[in-house]
């Protein structure tokens, strides 16, 4: 099966473009503070000037290299997303995977919670806590994270209900496994495409609501990120700054978000036989 | 069976409803101490000593959360201490320009997206069709913020062909066919950046979908019955074809919303993004609280009226357990 789904994603051009594209932005991220040909709070150059060999893409209102600015809040929008995307994730599973395995009050409860969740708009919540506590980032993405995780819990609990009826459960059941060893041993490895689409759409979705978030002002205002370059830049339209300031946050914003919403669409086609036959 | 459709999806939508209006009167009352001070020392806005007594009054006076729900339904959201006026008059004002252009972009993006896909679906296979579905998924990629600086500095800045900023020219005296040409000029960029936005998703949604209803055997039955392609399409197909589409709608609107309050912050927009924009930047915590709770309240009415479209559209729904 995994030669399979190996061999189709490999032959899928969005996963590949995808992968190509995310592979490249990963090391812009991990190599960031090297490649950042200044330190980002450095406020000691002439403002506003154009770009040059010392500054690539130019200063900023404040003085601060656009080009390193770009680098380090590149860096944070990432992960803001990762963050929220592997926390939504594994409490989506938990829930899931329990509500599956142990039926009925727990299945009704966390069904219930999952459904009151998904009514609430998770921005308007989040908009309220950033806007009254100014909390640090991550508090914020564990926040969102704690909104986020229904829809998966119930992708993953309609299949692992599908799977706990299957034959080889049984016989695992039959030759006397225990209940822990048969959700770590078969359960959780039998759902791991669902944890990689779960990811991908919740890690886009967190990276899309920081840069707005942050580009409403519901951030740090020092803190560095795509959003808040973009708010700034937009202050300075009427000036020659498009294409060194205002333009690259915005390319960089949208790659990366392209790039994951390409990886999750293909993910979906290849996992799900229904929608592949349907590309 | 009639009764239970009615019936069932109600609870999580009235605990959803009652859990943001207590959120909205307890997380205010959660802060620290002297707030007031705190939120205000680094705000543009400075404030009387009477002032600053009322916005203490106003947390601390210990109305009862059943007061504060009573409030809510007479209009007395509130005092904007940044606007110094009623958040009622605020937000009422903003709302019409919100729904407008919120409204007019998802009523467009979902016809075009529906019928778009419909036919797209039928031509499967196509040059034409398979680059549509390429251009498609990459405009699904682009953020709100990504198209509506592009369209703002190409069709407002560079070509200057639609106003950049505002809803309406101010203190124009407009005859009322001048005043709505003037309004829908206003709304060209915002409107587009957002139908952008909305149209690639339910263009996708409804293809995909279209093609698996169009494997169906009732499709066969239909074409073999001699009715004409157009009638199989639309009456036969496509109403299985829109479910997901509604389905989906539910899922993306917190996505929709961040993307809309963007957009209208971008163009200046005078709705309820802006609104909250301003008062974000202006730290003017009870508007922003009345915005975030009237903005969610409207969405879960949203919500439940889909619940309800859904089982229209699709009988079957209400028949699962």
């Amino acid at each position: 099966m995994y030669r399979r789904i190996h061999h189709e994603l490999g032959g899928d051009p969005w996963f590949v473009a995808g992968a190509g594209i995310g592979l490249f932005l990963l090391l812009l991220v991990l190599l960031g503070p090297a490649l950042a040909p200044h330190e980002p709070y450095n406020m000691s150059f002439i403002p506003l000037s154009p770009p040059s060999a010392g500054h690539w893409l130019g200063v900023n209102d404040g003085g601060m290299d656009i080009f390193s600015e770009l680098l380090y809040g590149m860096r944070n929008t990432v992960a803001f997303g990762l963050v929220a995307g592997l926390v939504s994730l594994a409490i989506g599973v938990a829930v899931g995977l329990s509500a599956a395995w142990f039926g009925g009050v727990q299945d009704q409860l966390a069904m219930r919670l999952a459904d009151i969740l998904l009514a609430i708009p998770a921005v308007m919540i989040l908009i309220l806590i950033a806007a009254l506590f100014r909390p640090s980032p991550s508090v914020l993405a564990l926040t969102l994270s704690f909104m986020l995780w229904p829809t998966t819990a119930k992708g993953v609990r309609a299949q692992a209900l599908v799977v706990k009826n299957g034959l080889h459960i049984h016989a695992a059941r039959q030759m006397g496994a225990s209940g822990a060893y048969i959700i770590v041993r078969h359960l959780l490895p039998e759902l791991f495409p669902l944890y990689l689409i779960g990811f991908a759409t919740k890690a886009r979705m967190a990276m899309f609501m920081e840069a707005s978030l942050a580009f409403l002002g519901l951030f740090d205002p020092s803190r560095k990120s795509l959003g808040i370059m973009i708010s700034y830049a937009l202050k300075y339209y009427y000036l020659d700054i498009w294409w060194n300031w205002l333009l690259p946050p915005v390319f960089l914003l949208s790659l990366l978000i392209m790039t994951v919403t390409f990886l999750a669409i293909s993910l979906e086609k290849v996992f799900d036989p229904r929608l592949k036959e349907a590309m | 069976m009639r009764r239970s459709r009615i019936i069932k999806p109600l609870p999580a939508f009235v605990l959803a409803g009652l859990i943001m209006v207590y959120a909205s009167y307890r997380l205010p009352r959660l802060l620290p101490g002297d707030f007031v001070s705190a939120m205000y020392a680094s705000s543009p806005v400075t404030l009387t000593a009477d002032q600053e007594a009322q916005i203490k009054a106003y947390y601390t006076r210990g109305e009862g959360f059943s007061r504060y729900f009573l409030n809510l339904f007479t209009l007395n959201w509130g005092y904007s201490y940044a606007f110094l006026t009623p958040i009622s008059a605020l937000i009422l004002e903003a709302l019409p320009w919100s729904l407008l252009l919120m409204g007019g972009a998802h009523v467009i993006s979902m016809i075009l997206g529906f019928i778009v896909g419909v036919e797209a679906a039928w031509r499967r296979g196509g040059y034409i069709e398979r680059s549509g579905v390429g251009c498609m998924t990459v405009l699904e990629g682009i953020p709100e913020i990504g198209t509506g600086v592009i369209l703002l500095l190409v069709f407002a800045l560079y070509l200057g062909w639609f106003p950049a900023s505002g809803a309406e020219t101010a203190y124009a005296m407009f005859s009322p066919l001048g005043r709505a040409w003037d309004v829908a000029q206003h709304l060209a960029l915002p409107l587009a950046t957002l139908v952008l936005a909305y149209f690639p998703g339910n263009f996708l949604l409804t293809r995909g979908s279209m093609v698996m209803v169009l494997r169906e055997q009732f499709v066969e039955t239909a074409r073999a019955k001699g009715l004409p392609p157009a009638r199989v399409r639309y009456a036969h197909a496509a109403r299985n074809a829109l479910l997901p589409m509604v389905t989906r709608f539910g899922l993306r609107i917190a996505f929709m919303i961040t993307g809309a309050l963007v957009v209208e912050t971008i163009y200046a927009y005078p709705g309820l993004g802006t609104l909250l924009f301003n008062a974000i930047s202006m730290r003017d915590v009870p508007l922003i609280q009345g915005i975030v709770l009237i903005s969610s309240l409207m969405v879960l009415f949203v919500n439940l009226v889909l619940e309800y479209v859904y089982g229209w559209i699709d009988p079957r729904v209400g028949h699962v357990p």
